[in-house]
């Protein structure tokens, strides 16, 4: 079976993280300060020191990981241990405490933990979800083929355009300018691209065609209709190149949508980061300044 | 108008030429159309693409003709008006605005795009499809919230802490000062002092010293004497130690049962004999019998209390005759006022502080039965209850003014005596006066003996007769309520939930000798260690404090 983040060596990250919190917990009941149990006690030191590494430790995870000729270990291990040993943060952290939260500078430091921590998990969603999302998407093409594919449909569609109607030239124009592929970070996480509007307009303006053929036969004398007709059988060529237009155009908008998505996903894997990082930055500074501020007043 | 309309022909090698045409009219209009000003051979162009209108002040309006815009200075628009120098882009065509050339109204630089200019163009105009190509950055907020996390959370108080003036002022804003390092809620205790972090927190980077503490609690009694204990070598000593503050409004004292303990056990050969406590540890399994202080008196009849092991038979003596029985008798007794009934509050009442009970008081408790008279001729005096002195100046002054003023109905007594003095009768002699201060001397002596030796005093205490001329009569010291176990502290007040007979056997007692104080069992029919399930848990400092030195105070050692 394929070996995920969460389940590599046989869940041994996973296993570690459970020995080092049940030791925790079991050293946190046993212990008897004689007062409350606070940071300053000698277990609260322990876990403090223990936490504090950590969280050092996992922060040089972002380093490891550009380090490509580093033989310590797998970068899968690494995430792995990353994801599990950071996690036991949560509670670990909340023993060094005694669960003493409050409006300072310690408990401020441990709601940046917090947020880093469950960022970090929306990176954990992300990373197992969205993969398998983008290889279904892209049915096994490439994204820069599927642009390609893009770039002469609008070729070809604008030649088709070209022969139909100035107007239907200028619609098709229009839509290869407001297909937006990519673009500022909102947009690549909406996955909205601006192909809709042509096919609107084509398709409305097929419908204008097919009614006035309609009306015109209805309303005309026969005579007239005759003759129209024989004029219409060379307009009926616009009508099928029209269609024609209709279906590239479809094509560009599936093609477009599944590209938008593709960049939606990515977008999406790696947007929680630009926020895991910097926060995780923050809590370091916050870390520091709990760390001096404790002994500063010791 | 004329244009003048420049086309550039690019040849190979980077070589290029030019070639020049001439345009009369207002309006330049661009298209794929053959009837337009600039015709543009490129799908991409509409046949009535754009036109550009020269404006009088030398500058030019550039519409779009089609609903897909146009794309002037690399933005699309509508319409829009620029000076000089615009570009226009269509498809693979870049018309460049000119200013008006000599002898020209307007200018156009028409240029064609070759593959690289294409590739260029396309890229420039690529949108970004990765996050990394858009302004979104890691680095620079993490710098930004890393400088300002440490700025705020962590300079701002410090220098707040070396800047006494600038911290007050920091405490007034709602930035940080050094409150914002406050791990927990001072102790109630504290709390007066609390935003002066550098009260105990005197030097930075140490922690907090005895002497911080002493600033305040010099007067606090010291647990045992330093000459005699060395307390760090037995256990760390240091205020800090047992106090940590920080942890709530009650969370400076502590009061579990280790405290005590972990000294206390095999004391004896930690001090090397210095103490003479024996070894204690869980009140319920590991706390010697009681040393109970028993009422005794010196050679010069000071009170000295004797510090014996509590036993169960143990006897002591209270300097009075008592007989608790006869006293609470559920039936009560024939009182010269009436029936009463008594019970133990009709004697011992707790002091104000609840803690021990009041002595009893003869005046209020005893004298209602127990009267004081010493002679059937005078029925309603009395001697004062407490001095002996008192009561032999009493009936020797009472005797010598009944001798003097006569009138003393006693067929015994000499008839000066009993002569009742009227208005006008003459001054008594110098004789009789003697005979009746004779009397008076004899009859206080008589009383006296009789109230020493018969039904009023020795009732209730022991006396001792005169052993020599100059002596008087001797009665015991008494001491019937006071403290039994000094270093405890019990407290009535809070065990008025159990009766008294709970504790103490008085209504079986018939001598003053027994000792109604229960020893350590009785508190362990309720009272258990620390850890007890089943009775009330008690630490060490239930009962005992650990500043209880008498003498010695923390300032001073």
């Amino acid at each position: 079976m394929h070996d995920s983040i969460l389940t590599y060596a046989k869940s041994r990250y996973l296993w570690i993280s459970l020995i080092l919190l049940v030791g925790a917990i079991v050293a946190y009941v046993l212990h008897d300060p004689g007062g409350p149990p606070n940071g300053g006690t000698w277990l609260g030191y322990t876990l403090g020191t223990i936490s504090a590494l950590l969280i050092v430790w996992l922060m040089f995870f972002g380093i490891r990981k550009r380090q490509y000729l580093h033989n310590v270990g797998t970068l899968r291990g690494w995430l792995s241990a990353h994801i599990f040993l950071g996690s036991t943060l949560i509670l670990l952290v909340l023993l060094h405490a005694g669960f003493q939260l409050g409006w300072n500078i310690h408990t401020f430091t441990y709601v940046l933990m917090l947020i880093v921590i469950f960022s970090g998990f929306f990176g954990l969603f992300a990373y197992l979800r969205y993969p398998s999302m983008m290889t279904r998407n892209r049915e096994s093409a490439t994204r820069d083929a599927m642009l390609d594919e893009v770039a002469e449909i609008d070729q070809n569609a604008l030649s088709l355009a070209d022969g139909i109607d100035p107007k239907i030239h200028a619609v098709v124009l229009r839509s290869i300018e407001n297909t937006k592929l990519g673009g500022g970070v909102w947009t690549q996480l909406r996955a909205h691209d601006g192909s809709d509007l042509a096919l609107e307009s084509l398709h409305k303006a097929l419908a204008d065609r097919e009614k006035k053929t309609e009306s015109k036969t209805a309303e005309m004398p026969t005579m007239f209709a005759m003759v129209d007709f024989l004029a219409e059988r060379a307009t009926d060529k616009q009508g099928d190149a029209m269609r024609k237009l209709i279906d590239l155009i479809s094509r560009k908008k599936s093609l477009a949508t599944k590209v938008a998505r593709d960049i939606q996903f990515q977008a999406m894997m790696e947007i929680w980061l630009y926020f895991h990082v910097p926060v995780s930055f923050a809590l370091l500074a916050a870390l520091i300044a709990h760390i001096v501020s404790s002994f500063f007043y010791w | 108008m004329r244009w003048l309309i420049r086309r550039v022909l690019k040849k190979g090698k980077g070589a290029v030429s030019y070639e020049e045409d001439v345009h009369y009219g207002d309006v330049l209009t661009i298209g794929r159309a053959a009837d337009q000003a600039i015709f543009l051979p490129d799908l991409r162009a509409a046949l009535n693409h754009a036109r550009v209108t020269l404006l009088s002040n030398g500058q030019y309006k550039v519409e779009s003709l089609i609903i897909a815009g146009i794309r002037v200075n690399g933005d699309i628009t509508y319409a829009t008006t620029v000076s000089a120098g615009a570009i226009v882009e269509i498809g693979n065509t870049r018309l460049t605005l000119l200013a008006a050339p000599q002898d020209f109204d307007g200018g156009v630089e028409i240029s064609t795009l070759d593959k690289t200019e294409q590739q260029a163009e396309k890229e420039k105009r690529a949108k970004p499809t990765r996050l990394v190509q858009t302004s979104l950055s890691k680095r620079v907020p993490a710098w930004i919230l890393f400088t300002l996390i440490l700025v705020f959370a962590l300079a701002l108080p410090m220098i707040g802490h070396f800047v006494p003036g600038f911290g007050e002022l920091l405490r007034h804003t709602p930035l940080p000062s050094t409150m914002s390092w406050n791990p927990g809620q001072i102790d109630a205790s504290h709390q007066f002092f609390g935003a002066d972090c550098e009260k105990c927190h005197q030097k930075a980077f140490l922690t907090v010293r005895d002497n911080a503490c002493l600033t305040c609690h010099a007067n606090t009694p010291a647990h045992a004497d330093p000459a005699k204990f060395n307390l760090p070598a037995l256990g760390n000593a240091e205020c800090r130690t047992c106090h940590q503050d920080h942890n709530g409004a009650r969370g400076l004292i502590r009061t579990d049962q280790r405290l005590c303990s972990d000294c206390h056990i095999n004391l004896k050969a930690r001090t090397q004999n210095a103490s003479t406590f024996e070894d204690v540890g869980d009140f319920g399994k590991s706390h010697p019998e009681f040393k109970i202080d028993l009422p005794g008196w010196d050679a010069a009849n000071k009170f000295a209390p004797q510090r014996v092991t509590f036993k169960a038979d143990l006897k002591e003596n209270s300097g009075l005759k008592f007989n608790h029985f006869k006293h609470l008798k559920p039936d009560g007794l024939e009182a010269p006022k009436g029936h009463r009934t008594l019970d133990c509050k009709s004697c011992h009442v707790p002091d104000a502080g609840g803690a021990k009970m009041r002595p009893v008081n003869f005046e209020t408790m005893c004298h209602d039965c127990h009267t004081l008279g010493f002679d059937v001729l005078a029925p309603d005096r009395e001697v004062p209850h407490g001095k002996v002195s008192e009561v032999i100046y009493m009936l020797n002054e009472y005797y010598a003014r009944v001798g003097l003023e006569g009138g003393y109905a006693d067929a015994k007594s000499p008839a000066i005596v009993q002569e009742r003095r009227r208005p006008g009768s003459p001054p008594l002699s110098q004789q009789q006066q003697q005979e009746a201060l004779a009397w008076a001397r004899e009859r206080a002596l008589q009383s006296t003996e009789s109230l020493f030796t018969g039904k009023a005093c020795t009732t209730c205490h022991k006396v001792t007769a005169p052993r020599s001329a100059g002596d008087t009569w001797n009665v015991a010291p008494v001491r019937v309520s006071g403290v039994w176990y000094t270093d405890a502290k019990f407290t009535h007040a809070k065990h008025v939930t159990v009766k008294c007979e709970d504790c103490h056997a008085a209504r079986e007692s018939k001598e003053a000798a027994d000792l109604l104080i229960p020893g350590i069992d009785n508190c362990k029919a309720c009272h258990a260690g620390a850890y007890a399930k089943d009775k009330v848990a008690t630490t060490c400092i239930s009962c005992h404090d650990y500043h209880q030195s008498a003498n010695l105070k923390m300032g001073k050692l």
